[in-house]
């Protein structure tokens, strides 16, 4: 059977088709260059009435408000709220611990994040939006423009098709790098096990929060890393740096879960502190219903 | 000490665990994972406490196969203070003691605690090597020797021991005991000794081992023992082994006493039978029958507190004249021995008296005794017919100036007032008063005989108080606000008051009148005055008649034989059976003859009653033969209150005192004593909760709390949630 490319390679027909209804929408205002649904930061032409201003020389006098002048005799100008298109950057980590797989028949961490991101862009792209792409490792490996056309979103994918997890990972410095050359305001998804400096990467969410992002992290794992629910003692390899010790997971998950649960819990405590969407995904749920469960969420919270 | 050391060989499995745990270290899986790091700080934090969970797991898995090996090596455990404790098939010595008390017949559901100690006995000498001696005792009122000296025939002793038949008596165990552990001291002193008691159980056999004084040796004052002593380092090196067979909770009523009342009781008259009933076991209607002769002549009930005896009363009316055979039963129960009480009821048709001295003097008194003359109670006789009178068919003699006797004469009086008999004297002119020194028994020596004055001879006569220490009374029952007065013309002077003599009354204020002395179980009486109208008033006064019935009546109630004796007992032949004579034969109920010590001088003497049951004579003259004794077991041990081996370990101060309940449970102690105690099925035990122990340890890493992770909640989209 020929190997599928792009999007395809991620949804069949039928994930799409359930995708199709569903719009990720930005909690926050965006900037966009495009007429869209999403609100403008700048005010404008359209319909839909933002405030007054008073009336300054040199203002066109066709947004005098004339019913104000003649109830107050002073001249306010009408603002209207700017509409937009919402753009949507994609963070894919693909630093070595993103391949891993406690069961065989479950796809990597890796692979889950790129379903994940070909689902998420597909709907982006449904709702008119535009999505865009930045693949990181050690350091930035792509950098794929926004672009609101089921091709861009197809190339962005056969590219990262191309990478393979492997190596370290400096996801902090790159996300700064990101946050820099993001000018606009924009949504920022970031699809990570984030196993890195913990500090390093909430300061490096904090930059995406400076400069007005929406951000929304899923912090993708395997459900053995967070209950270290292995069967047999074994010699343990690091998948990115290949240090290995010895260790019974029986004896220590105890301790293990302590751990973990420590440092999950500051991530999502420092995101709730920053207004930042965390979610916690574990790769034995289908991505098409997460994406689906998720997406009806927002759209309830975002009412 | 182990059965087979052999196994011990297998405690170098214990370094299994250990070796598997090296081996099973070098042989690891290379797994790729992303959180090393978060792995690195768990081994970190969990090391010290994985370290010392593996550790653990190690000593329970070592112990494990110690403890199997150990099992399989059985284990046996020996007194080590024991002299010959590593040679366990050494020869040894072995006395047998036997409690043949009555209370052994109690039935149980196995059979009679007599049969099931019999066996235990036969069993344990069964058991015994060939070179074993042997030993055995019967515990009764006093030891019996069956097999004296220790014996290495064992097939003997097994047929002494299974013709043994229980006693009709009580048991001393100590003495017993003391007898067998003499015949082992006798003994090669190399062989190990052991002592064997098989009994039921009950604690009054064993009261005499607590009146052992501390030092070891027996205080008791009885002959026999004087010389049997248990010492101290009998006590040390004797192992004592105790079958307590009897019941644990017995359940037994039984008659424990009879009082007949009046002692002496003459026909027509009614008896009263005041019965004490005893009862072990729980509380219970006892219905209680009297017979005699055979005859049931009354039945009643009553409730008797457990180990508390209660008074029955019975009422008989109408008694013939003659000796009858009463019995006082209980339903029959598990101890039957003790279920009857036999006694004697002697009913008398009169009281004869013998009336001596001249005709005139005696005249008064015959009449008043015998008013209708033609009576054979009253027989007069003269003075030296005394000697040949048998005096016991005689309930009291009368001298009415009887005096002089013969020696022979004084010398009868004599020995029948000893035995219970009356003597009352009137004194007379016929005599000298020196011819009354002859006489030993007189209250007081009369001295000479004074004539009265008629102004001065009305006299009221008035009972002296009765004093401490006083042997002899008189009492007589006069109508209230009666004061007897008594006109005297002459009366005697008495010398000093002999021992034990009293003045009983005065006539007036000082003038003695009457003169008693216990002598012997008997009692003299002295007048002061004669009984002719000669000397005063006295006998033809209205009290006259009262005063010498009185006096014939403490005769008799003096000289009353009991009416049951106690198992055993040793008493005077003439104390016990109405007017013993030599040449009676008295029969025990068994048939054979009974026999009697003569003491000379007419003392003859029952050493001891050797059987329960009626007694009979049958008299040289011929006739038929009579009831005179009825002989009970003492009920002392009737009272069945077990006792338990700790007390017994106590009271007897033996250091190896084991007590059982059961013949098995005694083998099995024996065994254990010989040769040890098998820990096998202890260590077996340890070994069981070791794995047990061991497999709830290696499994708890399953059952281990939640971590943090697991409290974390996501939701279906991902969120995390508290």
């Amino acid at each position: 059977m020929e190997k599928k490319e792009g999007i395809a390679a991620y949804l069949n027909a039928a994930q799409m088709a359930k995708l199709n209804q569903l719009v990720l929408n930005s909690r926050y205002v965006v900037e966009g260059t495009l007429a869209g649904r999403h609100r403008s930061a700048q005010k404008g032409s359209s319909t839909e009435f933002a405030d007054h201003r008073a009336y300054m020389p040199g203002d066109d006098l066709k947004r005098i408000d004339w019913k104000v002048l003649g109830r107050t005799d002073k001249y306010y100008i009408r603002r209207y709220q700017n509409e937009t298109n919402l753009r949507v950057y994609l963070l894919m980590d693909r630093s070595g611990s993103m391949n891993y797989t406690s069961d065989p028949d479950r796809p990597t961490k890796f692979s889950y994040a790129s379903t994940l991101a070909a689902a998420l862009g597909y709907v982006v792209l449904k709702a008119r939006d535009s999505v865009g792409m930045y693949i990181y490792g050690e350091k930035m490996d792509a950098a794929l423009p926004c672009k609101n056309s089921f091709n861009g979103l197809n190339n962005s994918m056969k590219i990262l098709q191309g990478f393979k997890p492997e190596k370290g990972t400096n996801g902090a410095e790159v996300m700064h790098q990101i946050a820099e050359a993001i000018s606009r305001r924009a949504l920022v998804v970031i699809i990570s096990d984030l196993l890195d400096d913990q500090e390093a990467i909430i300061k490096a969410i904090a930059h995406f929060r400076k400069n007005m992002h929406d951000v929304i992290v899923f912090h993708i794992f395997d459900p053995a890393e967070l209950t270290l629910d292995l069967k047999r003692g074994a010699q343990f390899e690091d998948l990115e740096t290949g240090e290995k010790i010895i260790a019974d997971p029986r004896s220590m998950s105890k301790e293990y879960k302590d751990i973990m649960g420590k440092f999950l819990e500051r991530y999502r405590e420092t995101c709730a502190e920053m207004k930042v969407d965390y979610r916690l995904v574990t790769t034995d749920e289908p991505v098409d219903t997460f994406v689906r469960a998720y997406l009806e969420e927002r759209k309830r919270m975002s009412r | 000490m182990f059965g087979s050391p052999m196994f011990l060989w297998a405690l170098l499995a214990a370094a299994i665990p250990l070796m598997l745990h090296m081996f099973q270290r070098r042989k690891t899986v290379l797994t790729p994972f992303p959180t090393i790091r978060f792995l690195k700080a768990a081994q970190k934090r969990s090391s010290s406490r994985v370290r010392f969970e593996n550790f653990l797991l190690w000593l329970l898995r070592t112990l494990l196969l110690v403890a199997l090996a150990i099992a399989f090596a059985q284990p046996i455990l020996r007194n080590l203070s024991d002299s010959n404790g590593w040679l366990s098939r050494s020869a040894r010595d072995i006395a047998i003691v036997l409690d043949a008390s009555y209370s052994m017949n109690y039935e149980m559901d196995r059979g009679k605690v007599w049969q099931i100690c019999k066996d235990a006995a036969v069993q344990t000498v069964q058991g015994l090597n060939p070179g074993d001696r042997v030993c055995v005792y019967a515990a009764g009122d006093q030891p019996i020797p069956v097999i004296e000296k220790p014996t290495t025939e064992h097939a003997t002793v097994v047929s002494a021991i299974q013709g043994l038949e229980c006693q009709q008596g009580t048991s001393r165990l100590e003495d017993t005991v003391a007898f067998a552990l003499h015949a082992l001291a006798q003994q090669d002193d190399k062989r190990a000794r052991e002592l064997f008691v098989f009994t039921d159980g009950q604690a009054l056999p064993w009261q005499g081992f607590r009146a052992l004084s501390e030092d070891g040796t027996s205080t008791n004052k009885t002959e026999s023992t004087a010389a049997v002593k248990i010492t101290r380092e009998m006590r040390d090196s004797v192992s004592l082994f105790s079958l307590l067979a009897g019941a644990v909770t017995p359940d037994n009523a039984y008659p424990a006493d009879v009082k007949v009342s009046p002692s002496l009781m003459l026909a027509g008259q009614s008896a009263r039978i005041q019965v004490r009933v005893g009862r072990s076991g729980p509380v219970k209607q006892i219905s209680v029958a009297l017979s005699v002769d055979g005859q049931e002549s009354g039945s009643r009930s009553l409730t008797v507190e457990p180990g508390t005896e209660k008074p029955l009363e019975f009422v008989l009316n109408n008694l013939e004249p003659g000796v009858h055979v009463a019995t006082v039963s209980t339903p029959q129960d598990s101890l039957s021995a003790d279920d009857s009480f036999q006694f004697l009821l002697r009913v008398r048709k009169q009281l004869p008296v013998l009336v001596a001295g001249p005709s005139d003097s005696t005249k008064y008194l015959r009449a008043a005794l015998a008013p209708g003359a033609a009576d054979d109670t009253v027989r007069q006789v003269s003075s030296s017919e005394i000697e040949s009178v048998d005096l016991r068919d005689y309930q009291a003699v009368f001298l009415c100036d009887a005096l002089p006797l013969s020696g022979q004469a004084i010398i009868r009086l004599e020995s029948y007032v000893n035995n219970g008999g009356v003597v009352a004297i009137f004194p007379g002119d016929a005599a000298d008063f020196s011819s009354y020194g002859e006489f030993q028994m007189l209250p007081a020596l009369p001295r000479k005989a004074t004539d009265i004055a008629v102004s001065d001879a009305a006299r009221a006569l008035k009972r002296l108080p009765m004093q401490p220490g006083q042997q002899v009374n008189f009492q007589m029952a006069l109508p209230p606000g009666t004061i007897p007065t008594v006109a005297l013309k002459r009366v005697v002077e008495f010398g000093e008051l002999a021992e034990q003599a009293a003045v009983l009354v005065t006539a007036g204020d000082d003038t003695p009148f009457l003169l008693g002395r216990a002598v012997g179980r008997g009692r003299v009486f002295l007048f002061g005055v004669a009984a002719t109208r000669e000397w005063s008033t006295f006998p033809l006064t209205a009290f006259f008649v009262p005063v010498v019935h009185q006096l014939i009546r403490q005769g008799a109630g003096a000289s009353v034989q009991p009416t049951h004796l106690v198992l055993g007992s040793s008493v005077p032949a003439n104390e016990s059976i109405p007017n013993f004579r030599e040449d009676d034969e008295i029969t025990t109920p068994s048939g054979a003859a009974l026999q009697i010590r003569d003491n000379g001088n007419h003392n003859f003497f029952i050493e001891s009653v050797p059987e329960i049951g009626v007694y009979t004579r049958t008299k040289a003259s011929g006739g038929a033969a009579e009831s005179v004794l009825a002989v009970n077991t003492d009920r002392f041990e009737s009272h069945l209150d077990p006792a338990s081996p700790e007390e017994l370990h106590e009271w007897t101060g033996f250091k190896k005192f084991f007590a059982v309940n059961d013949a098995e449970e005694l083998a099995r102690v024996v065994e254990e004593h010989r040769n040890g105690r098998s820990f096998t099925e202890v260590v077996l035990w340890l070994a069981l909760l070791l794995s047990l122990a061991e497999w709830w340890f290696s499994n708890r890493a399953l059952r281990s709390r939640k971590g943090a992770t697991e409290n974390l909640k996501v939701s279906l989209s991902g969120k995390v949630t508290e």
